[in-house]
């Protein structure tokens, strides 16, 4: 039986890039799994060429449990001497998102997954080094389970402000590594190979977008939602 | 692995200013907690804080980041031996630049304009700005003049720099010793990665930590000589702006800019004193430090109105959660510091006692009566004082042997 590990992935910035060289960073609506497998890799304090194939041979998924939106940071840098800018580069983050990341496989890896993102050897961040995550970041493990049925079990992590606004909508979107042989819906060059950056690779990943119904406890520790324009806008 | 790190938080208040801003001259914004929030990128203040280095520490402990690295190479080349001619001595310098960092240094593409009017000759550029300590340029200009036995013999120099020991040393030389400006900040080099350098810091883009508009002043200015005849401005356009309370989050990691720091010591070197110099000068030109964006505008120069530092032992924690919720401005005085300092003062006991967050030290630097709320969440001090205390308890704990 396999254990799943659940990261909360908040923050006010967060960039996910695939496919994003050169001048023009941008990201992807959701956090990929090279992104997340390196933040793991990272708070295992593994360098940038060491081998990742049981990282890569994970199972990897996440919930989208906040959209946020996309921004765009337009950076220049300034001449030594001359003091006159120069264009560098147009870099993309999504703003205000909220995701809910999720590793799946053998119990002992995972558990080891898991002491290394409390005690992270390189400090973590979501996508680029000035996305900082905020707390709660590492969810814990989950036990003999699987991603979609802790996906089902997880608490929808979004903020109050977003769930006033999509009080109808309970149902979250999520990604998931195609079964073996499954079909998948779309597909993205994102599973790590090596991070070794005199030669990256990726290879090929199978995607399934399905969506769950999160369990509808409250997140502990939040008082209970109080909205007196709910009344108001019924009648 | 027990490790020491520590994380800085900054609440400051800057009138209309524009710190930041982009391809359309708008300061910076990102939604926030479902509103626009002020923002001022994480490069913006990186580059400020590295500029308050020039005042903190000696220039040999800092790092060069320019095109026209082999310029300044040359500089020490002809400083050591005058009688090297200045072209001469560019040759050399692009020879030996290029070898230590397998980088291209040319000249750059003279213009048609310049060469018609035979303008002087230009240094030679790498295409990318490089980032090299002064000492690793000192090591360099020491190992050309060995190359050419200090004359200008630029063939002399690259049979020197063929052999494989020679080629291996000017490697090594761009590798190790590293200023602390690279140490904390990282660098890139396009060309071999193999001596790139990995931050130990994270500096979180600064957020306001309430909803904002940009706001767009229209102003005319009077031409002087105009004439009763000639009514009207001489000029006229618009400057955008906003003023914020910014919350400002860094964390640094001590054990990786020690890494940082002592690669290529001599044995009977400790990186604690230097690692030690490093975060008191990151502690303060990050505290101190303000992008320049149209300060002479707004000349909105301040200075935090509180700080806290936290020493960690696991890892850092940004605070930034507390204000996903946007603060409201104080009903009858307006403001938003004092409410700011009290949502902190909430959260931060509540994050660090559901989440087990241990500290080994922290610190608070706070101005007037709008903060007091935040006088329990460390030892109170003067901006001076916790500079030196925060350096104190890290060189004790890398000292101890935590790390």
């Amino acid at each position: 039986m396999t254990s799943v590990l659940l990261l909360r992935l908040a923050g006010p910035l967060q960039a996910w890039g695939s496919a994003a060289r050169f001048a023009r960073r941008t990201t992807e609506n959701a956090p990929t799994k090279s992104g997340v497998l390196g933040l793991l890799a990272a708070a295992q304090g593994r360098e940038r060429d060491a081998d990742l194939s049981d990282l890569a041979a994970l199972r990897f998924g996440v919930r989208i449990d906040q959209p946020g939106t996309r921004i765009r940071d337009f950076q220049t840098a300034h001449h030594a001497d001359s003091g006159k800018s120069m264009p560098l580069s147009e870099r993309f983050y999504l703003a205000d998102a909220v995701f809910v990341a999720g590793v799946e496989g053998d119990a002992s890896f995972i558990e080891a997954l898991h002491t290394a993102v409390q005690a992270p050897a390189f400090l973590p961040y979501l996508g680029r080094r000035s996305c900082p995550p905020v707390e709660p970041f590492d969810l814990g493990v989950r036990p003999d389970t699987h991603l979609m049925q802790a996906f089902r079990e997880e608490p929808w992590h979004a903020s109050e402000w977003h769930r006033a606004r999509t009080r109808s909508r309970r149902t979250l979107d999520v990604l998931l590594d195609s079964a073996h042989g499954e079909p998948p819906h779309l597909s993205l060059r994102d599973t790590p190979v090596s991070f070794d950056p005199r030669h990256r690779r990726y290879e090929l990943r199978g995607i399934t977008t399905t969506s769950v119904e999160p369990n509808s406890a409250p997140l502990p520790g939040t008082p209970p939602p109080h909205d007196p324009t709910t009344a108001l806008r019924k009648s | 692995m027990t490790r020491t790190i520590l994380d800085i938080h900054v609440l400051q208040t800057v009138p209309p200013s524009n710190l930041n801003r982009d391809d359309t001259g708008q300061p910076k914004t990102a939604t926030y907690g479902g509103v626009r929030r002020a923002r001022v990128s994480s490069q913006a203040w990186k580059r400020a804080t590295r500029r308050a280095f020039d005042e903190l520490l000696d220039p040999s402990d800092l790092g060069v980041r320019s095109k026209k690295l082999a310029d300044e190479l040359a500089d020490r080349i002809t400083a050591a031996h005058p009688s090297i001619e200045r072209t001469a001595a560019w040759g050399i310098a692009a020879e030996t630049l290029q070898t230590a960092t397998g980088s291209k240094i040319e000249v750059p593409r003279r213009k048609k304009k310049d060469a018609e009017d035979e303008a002087p000759e230009t240094a030679p550029e790498s295409s990318y700005l490089m980032f090299l300590s002064r000492r690793q340029l000192d090591g360099l200009a020491a190992l050309a003049v060995e190359g050419t036995k200090g004359t200008d013999d630029l063939n002399a120099l690259k049979a020197f720099l063929k052999a494989k020991e020679n080629k291996a040393r000017a490697r090594a030389l761009v590798d190790t010793r590293h200023s602390v400006d690279i140490a904390l900040f990282g660098r890139m080099v396009a060309d071999a990665t193999d001596l790139n350098v990995e931050a130990s810091t994270q500096v979180a883009h600064a957020l306001s930590v309430h909803a904002v508009d940009n706001e767009s002043d229209y102003y005319t200015a009077v031409d002087d000589k105009n004439t009763e005849a000639e009514k009207g401005a001489g000029m006229i356009g618009t400057v955008e702006f906003n003023s914020a309370t910014l919350y400002r989050y860094a964390a640094l990691d001590v054990d990786r800019l020690r890494d940082n720091l002592g690669v290529g010591l001599r044995d009977d070197e400790s990186p604690d004193e230097p690692t030690r110099r490093a975060v008191e000068a990151f502690v303060e030109g990050f505290i101190a430090s303000l992008p320049t964006g149209k300060i002479n505008t707004f000349g909105n120069h301040t200075l935090p109105d509180a700080v806290i530092v936290k020493l960690r032992t696991k890892r850092p924690v940004s605070y930034v959660a507390a204000f996903e919720k946007p603060v409201a401005k104080h009903r009858e005085e307006g403001g938003f510091l004092r409410a700011s300092c009290e949502r902190l003062a909430a959260y931060v006991p509540h994050l660090e006692e559901q989440y087990g967050l241990a500290d080994a030290g922290s610190w608070v630097l706070r101005i007037g009566s709008d903060t007091a709320a935040l006088a329990g969440l460390g030892t109170e001090m003067n901006s001076k004082d916790l500079i030196e205390a925060v350096g104190a308890a890290v060189t004790e704990r890398l000292s101890s042997g935590a790390a």
